[in-house]
C-alpha cells in the first residue's frame, strides 16, 4: 500500500491525469472539498467512535476523549 | 488542498506576467491581498468568492442533539470553529467543543431472571469530580470495614436491575469541554506544511493531541500527496478510582485513581483530481495504542454452567496494546446540481476486529438557494477475540474478558438528510438528521440456561440532530 503511494506520487505519466487548469470549475465549488463541513464530519466521527470499534480513516483515530 | 490554490497555465502565465510587469511599473504595493481581491469577483451564481489568493474567515458554528431509545445516553454538544485564511495560503483554525452527556448505559452484565443487585462507588459528599449520582433509581447502602479502605468512602451505591431487564447504570452523567488550534502554510517547495494541537477535559479522562502535517502539490494540482502525524496523551481518573481487571465489583475507592494511555500514529494521504467531475482521495492510516483502554465502569457477568445466572460481576479487563490500520477511500463526483460521495473503509486491528463501512450520499441543489442530501451508512464488524456476552463460573478465567457491546459482531445502519440554506453569498444554515441502528446476535449459539431466553446484545438505536450555521467574511 505504501508502496502504491510512493509510486503514484514518483510517477511522472501522472501528469496525464485529471483536468487542465481552466477545466477546474466544478472542482472550485465548495462542496466539491472532501469536507466541507467539518463540524458534521467532526460530529459523525465523534458518534461513531462512540459506538464502534472502528475509527479514523479520514483523519486520526484517535478520540480526543474518553467516549467510549 | 490542490482544491485551494490555483495555478494558472502556460497562456495563463504569460498574461501574469505582463501584467506583473505593468503592475510593478505603477504601484510598488501591488503584492498584497487587497490587491489581489480585485481579480475576484461575484461568480455566475452571484455568491461572494472566498478563493485563493484572498484573505478571509470563516466562522462555523453548529449544536448537536443526540438521543438514544430506550432512555439511554443524550448528548447535547455545542461546537464552534474560526479559520483565519490568509492571502499567501497560511491558515490558523481555533476550535471550542463543549458535551453534556447524561442517562443510562448498559453496564456490561447480562440480563437474569431474577433481580440483580449491583454496587459501585458513592460520590462523598461536597464532590465535584464525578461522573455518578446517587439518582435513577439509586440508594445509599453502608459498607463494611475493609483494610486500606479510603475514610471517606464508607458508603456505597447499590441499584438494582428488574428480572428480564438490561442491567443499566442509570447515574451515567459527564461533562467536556475541548480547545484545539492548528496553523498551516506553504514554505519553499511544501505546499503545505503545519502543526496542531487540542486539548480536551472531561469530569473522569483528560486527552491532549498534537499533530503536525505535510503536503505536496503536483500535476497542475491534480494530485496532493500528504503526511499526518498524530500523537494522543489521554489520562482516565474513574470516578472511585481504577478497578483491577477481572476482579470483583465492589463500592470499594480503589488505590489507583489515574492510568494513561499514550496514541501515535499517521495518515498517509493521495488525493487526486481525477476528471472534471470526480475528486478521489485514499488514505492508509496506522496507529499505536499503549496504555489503560479498559473501561473502569463497565463489568462483566459470570453465570452459572447449568442454571445461566450470574453468579458473580468482574470489572472487565482489556489489553494494553492496540494497533490500529485503515484504508479510506472517497469519491466525490460533480454532475449538473448534483455531488455525489462515495466512500468506503476498510479498518482491522490486532484486538482481532476488521471491519468494512460503506457511506454515500447525494446532494441536490435545487432551485435558488436550498439543497438536500439524502445519506446512508453501512458498517460491519466482527468481534475482538476477547470479547465476551458472558463468563462461566467453572471456567478458568481468561487474561482479558470485555462484554461491551462495541466490541461484539454486529451491522449497524445509518441513513437520514440534510437541508441547507444559503443565507446569503457569505452564509450558510444547514439542519440534518440521521437515525442510527446497530442489529447483532442477542441468542448466541453459547447462551446457557435462562440467558437462551434474554436478549444478549445492548445494541444502540440513536436519533442524531445537528443544526450548523457557516459565515464567510472578509
Amino acid at each position: 500500500m505504501v508502496t502504491a503511494l510512493v509510486a503514484a506520487a514518483a510517477c511522472t505519466a501522472c501528469t496525464a491525469i485529471g483536468p487542465r487548469p481552466w477545466e477546474k470549475d466544478l472542482m472550485a465549488r465548495p462542496e466539491m472539498q472532501l469536507v466541507p463541513y467539518p463540524l458534521q464530519t467532526a460530529a459523525d466521527e465523534h458518534v461513531y467512535f462512540s459506538k464502534e470499534a472502528s475509527s479514523g480513516g479520514r483523519g486520526f483515530a484517535g478520540g480526543g476523549c474518553g467516549c467510549n | 488542498m490542490q482544491l485551494k490554490r490555483r495555478k494558472a497555465g502556460r497562456v495563463g502565465r504569460a498574461i501574469s506576467a505582463i501584467s506583473a510587469t505593468l503592475l510593478i511599473a505603477t504601484a510598488a504595493s501591488c503584492e498584497n491581498s487587497a490587491v489581489a481581491q480585485d481579480f475576484y469577483g461575484l461568480d455566475k451564481a452571484g455568491r461572494d468568492n472566498f478563493g485563493p489568493g484572498i484573505a478571509y474567515t470563516e466562522f462555523d458554528g453548529a449544536l448537536l442533539i443526540y438521543q438514544e431509545a430506550g432512555g439511554r445516553v443524550q448528548a447535547i454538544e455545542p461546537t464552534a470553529n474560526l479559520a483565519i485564511h490568509g492571502a499567501r495560503g497560511q491558515q490558523l483554525t481555533l476550535g471550542a467543543v463543549a458535551d453534556a452527556v447524561s442517562g443510562a448505559t448498559p453496564n456490561g452484565a447480562v440480563p437474569s431472571d431474577r433481580t440483580q443487585t449491583f454496587v459501585t462507588p458513592l460520590k462523598p459528599q461536597g464532590s465535584s469530580t464525578t461522573v455518578t449520582s446517587a439518582s435513577g433509581g439509586s440508594t445509599v447502602i453502608q459498607l463494611p470495614p475493609t483494610p486500606g479502605q479510603v475514610a471517606s468512602a464508607s458508603l456505597g451505591r447499590q441499584y438494582t436491575t428488574a428480572p428480564n431487564t438490561l442491567p443499566m447504570d442509570k447515574g451515567f452523567r459527564d461533562h467536556r469541554a475541548a480547545l484545539t488550534a492548528g496553523w498551516s502554510q506553504p514554505l519553499g517547495w511544501i505546499s503545505e506544511i503545519g502543526g496542531g494541537a487540542g486539548f480536551s477535559r472531561e469530569e473522569d479522562y483528560q486527552s491532549i493531541t498534537a499533530n503536525v502535517r505535510a503536503a505536496k502539490n503536483f500535476n497542475s494540482d491534480n494530485t496532493t500527496i500528504s503526511l499526518d502525524l498524530n500523537g494522543e496523551f489521554d489520562s482516565s481518573f474513574p470516578f472511585g478510582g481504577v478497578p483491577t481487571g477481572l476482579s470483583a465489583m465492589n463500592a470499594q475507592f480503589k488505590p489507583i485513581t489515574t492510568r494513561h494511555k499514550t496514541q501515535l500514529g499517521f495518515v498517509l494521504g493521495l488525493t487526486e483530481v481525477m476528471t472534471r467531475n470526480w475528486l478521489m482521495a485514499l488514505n492508509y492510516s496506522y496507529d499505536s495504542q499503549k496504555g489503560y483502554q479498559t473501561d473502569p465502569y463497565r463489568v462483566i457477568s459470570v453465570v452459572d454452567p447449568t442454571s445461566g445466572e450470574p453468579t458473580s460481576t468482574l470489572y472487565e479487563n482489556r489489553p494494553e496494546q492496540r494497533k490500529t490500520q485503515s484504508l479510506f477511500w472517497d469519491n466525490k463526483l460533480a454532475f449538473g446540481p448534483t455531488v455525489t460521495e462515495l466512500s468506503y473503509r476498510y479498518f482491522t486491528d490486532n484486538w482481532g476486529i476488521s471491519s468494512h463501512t460503506v457511506e454515500a450520499s447525494e446532494r441536490i441543489n435545487l432551485a435558488k438557494s436550498w439543497y438536500i442530501e439524502p445519506n446512508v451508512r453501512f458498517y460491519h464488524q466482527n468481534a475482538a477475540n476477547f470479547y465476551r456476552a458472558f463468563l462461566v463460573s467453572n471456567a478458568a478465567l481468561p487474561a482479558y474478558a470485555s462484554s461491551d457491546t462495541r466490541l461484539s459482531r454486529f451491522d449497524a445502519i445509518t441513513y437520514g438528510a440534510k437541508i441547507g440554506f444559503r443565507v446569503s453569498g457569505r452564509s450558510e444554515l444547514y439542519v440534518r438528521a440521521d437515525y442510527y441502528t446497530q442489529s447483532g446476535d442477542g441468542h448466541p449459539a453459547n447462551a446457557i440456561g435462562q440467558l437462551r431466553g434474554q436478549d444478549l446484545f445492548a445494541g444502540t438505536k440513536a436519533a442524531i440532530v445537528q443544526v450548523g450555521y457557516q459565515w464567510k467574511f472578509h
